[in-house]
């Protein structure tokens, strides 16, 4: 039976190790080792207790190094004691530092992009937006059951309220231009250019419902250019409503 | 119908095949786990806002689910430790003790999340609780495979038929516990 030759073959494997007689362990030189695996389980409690009590203290680098620093030792512990790596044949180390190098490739590849909003020649508008929205409005709260939350306090309202001409000539007019003509500075380099919101023929040939989609979800999602990106995560569909009225009213002539 | 299987160990790498492909799966686990946990300490850095999110997790839900693991990888290395003595029963014994962990795991995260979205913190409520859902997600979903598997090879254990693979399902166990290790500072203790 296959499954019976399949055991025997591992029954031979005697390959390495080489630490024959010790007592309790045997028939498989493989494994002939010592390792307290209560001590390690307990020591992992106790790495456990102050992962979780290292952030009373309040103190940043305790909390980082009592967090993560705790988490690399607990990680290398259970990888070479448990999984037996530390004993286990070479290749295996070589698979996954393998993998593992290919993973900070890739963090290091796009790493820049993300953790950073802006560098020469480029700023991510739309990333410094969603910070600044979020740390102006306090807290993201859930939508239902707010007031069950023992944790979450009642927030006062965001001291500063949407008013759509405000949002057009922060964030809008960067590409869009303060007259609406598609000529901000950044539109230089931009192509397609942004349209003109000045005339009445791109108001006859759009619905407010595309607009405002557009506006929420960017141009990719009605096969526009994926310059105008999606700022949903800052307008509701009542703002971005608003935003088309404002722009129709400011801009629009003869119409 | 049986036939002898081609090879049972490889001579250049001294590794029984099985074991060998654990390694490999494990390897592409790093890849897939490590993408998504550099993802989010990517983000988390660029967005200092995720922090006013991070405060809703529960800590000492996370910590009791770590303490849940750690035990359920203890009990899973006795397995093995049994099964390289030949006591398959108690090997199977030590490999449903940790099938419970699993199960106990499992539970409290359910209780975790029902709490969480009858909250209203669900997938689509922000970035952090996308990635909060996604990374534990898949965690939660390799705890339930593992669990599944380890229930085939403690039956046939307590037959002491294929112990070998005791250890097998301890090492991917170990990797799951690794992940959580890494993922229970990232979403419960940062704040
Ligand atoms: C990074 C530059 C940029 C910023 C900032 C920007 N847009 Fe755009 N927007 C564009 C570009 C480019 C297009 C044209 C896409 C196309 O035609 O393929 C566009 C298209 C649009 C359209 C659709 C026009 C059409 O042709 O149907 C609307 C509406 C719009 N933007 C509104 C806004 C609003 C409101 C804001 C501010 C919240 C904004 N945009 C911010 C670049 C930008």
């Amino acid at each position: 039976m296959a499954e019976n030759i399949e055991q025997g073959g591992h029954g031979g494997d005697q390959g390495h190790g080489g630490h024959g007689g010790h007592g309790a362990e045997h028939g498989h030189g493989d494994h002939g080792h010592h390792i307290n695996y209560k001590k390690i389980y307990l020591v992992l409690l106790v790495l456990l207790v102050i992962s979780v009590a290292g952030p009373f203290l309040g103190i940043f680098w305790v909390t980082l190094l009592t967090a993560f620093g705790i988490a690399i030792v607990k990680a290398t512990l259970v990888v070479q004691n448990f999984m037996h790596l530390k004993i286990e044949r070479q290749i295996a180390k070589w698979v996954l530092a393998a993998s593992l190098l290919l993973l900070f490739l890739f963090f290091a590849g796009v790493a820049p992009d993300v953790m950073k909003h802006d560098g020469a020649g480029w700023e991510n508008l739309a990333a410094k937006a969603v910070v600044d929205a979020g740390i102006d409005s306090g807290e993201e709260h859930g939508e239902e059951g707010e007031e069950h939350d023992e944790e979450a306090e009642p927030e006062p309202e965001p001291v500063v309220a949407f008013a759509p001409d405000q949002a057009y000539s922060q964030i809008c007019s960067t590409c869009h231009g303060a007259g609406g003509r598609g000529d901000g500075a950044g539109a230089a380099a931009l192509d397609p250019k942004p349209a003109d919101f000045t005339l009445a023929e791109f108001w006859e040939t759009r619905t407010d419902a595309d607009l405002v989609k557009v506006i929420r979800e960017g141009g990719a999602s009605v096969g526009k250019s994926a310059q105008m990106a999606p700022w949903g995560a800052l307008y509701d569909e009542e703002q971005a409503q608003q935003i088309v009225d404002y722009i129709r009213n400011t801009f629009v002539q003869g119409g | 119908m049986s036939y002898p299987p081609i090879a049972t160990q490889r001579r250049s790498t001294g590794i029984p095949t099985g074991r060998l492909a654990v390694w490999w799966v494990l390897a592409s686990e790093v890849v897939i786990f490590g993408g998504l946990l550099a993802s989010y300490l990517m983000f988390r850095i660029g967005h200092p806002e995720w922090a006013d999110a991070a405060v809703h997790t529960n800590t000492w839900i996370g910590a009791f689910n770590t303490f849940v693991l750690l035990t359920s990888s203890f009990t899973a290395v006795l397995g093995h430790q049994a099964a390289e003595r030949g006591e398959g029963k108690l090997a199977a014994r030590y490999l449903i003790y940790t099938i419970l962990g699993a199960a106990t795991f499992v539970g409290v995260k359910s209780y975790e999340w029902w709490y969480e979205i009858s909250h209203g913190y669900t997938i689509t409520t922000n970035n952090f609780w996308s990635f909060y859902y996604t990374a534990a997600g898949l965690h939660a979903a390799h705890v339930i495979a593992g669990a599944v598997i380890m229930g085939y090879i403690a039956r046939d254990a307590a037959k002491n038929v294929n112990l070998h693979r005791v250890e097998l399902i301890g090492i991917y166990w170990h990797f799951v516990d690794v992940v959580w290790i890494f993922l229970f500072p990232l979403l419960y203790i940062a704040k």
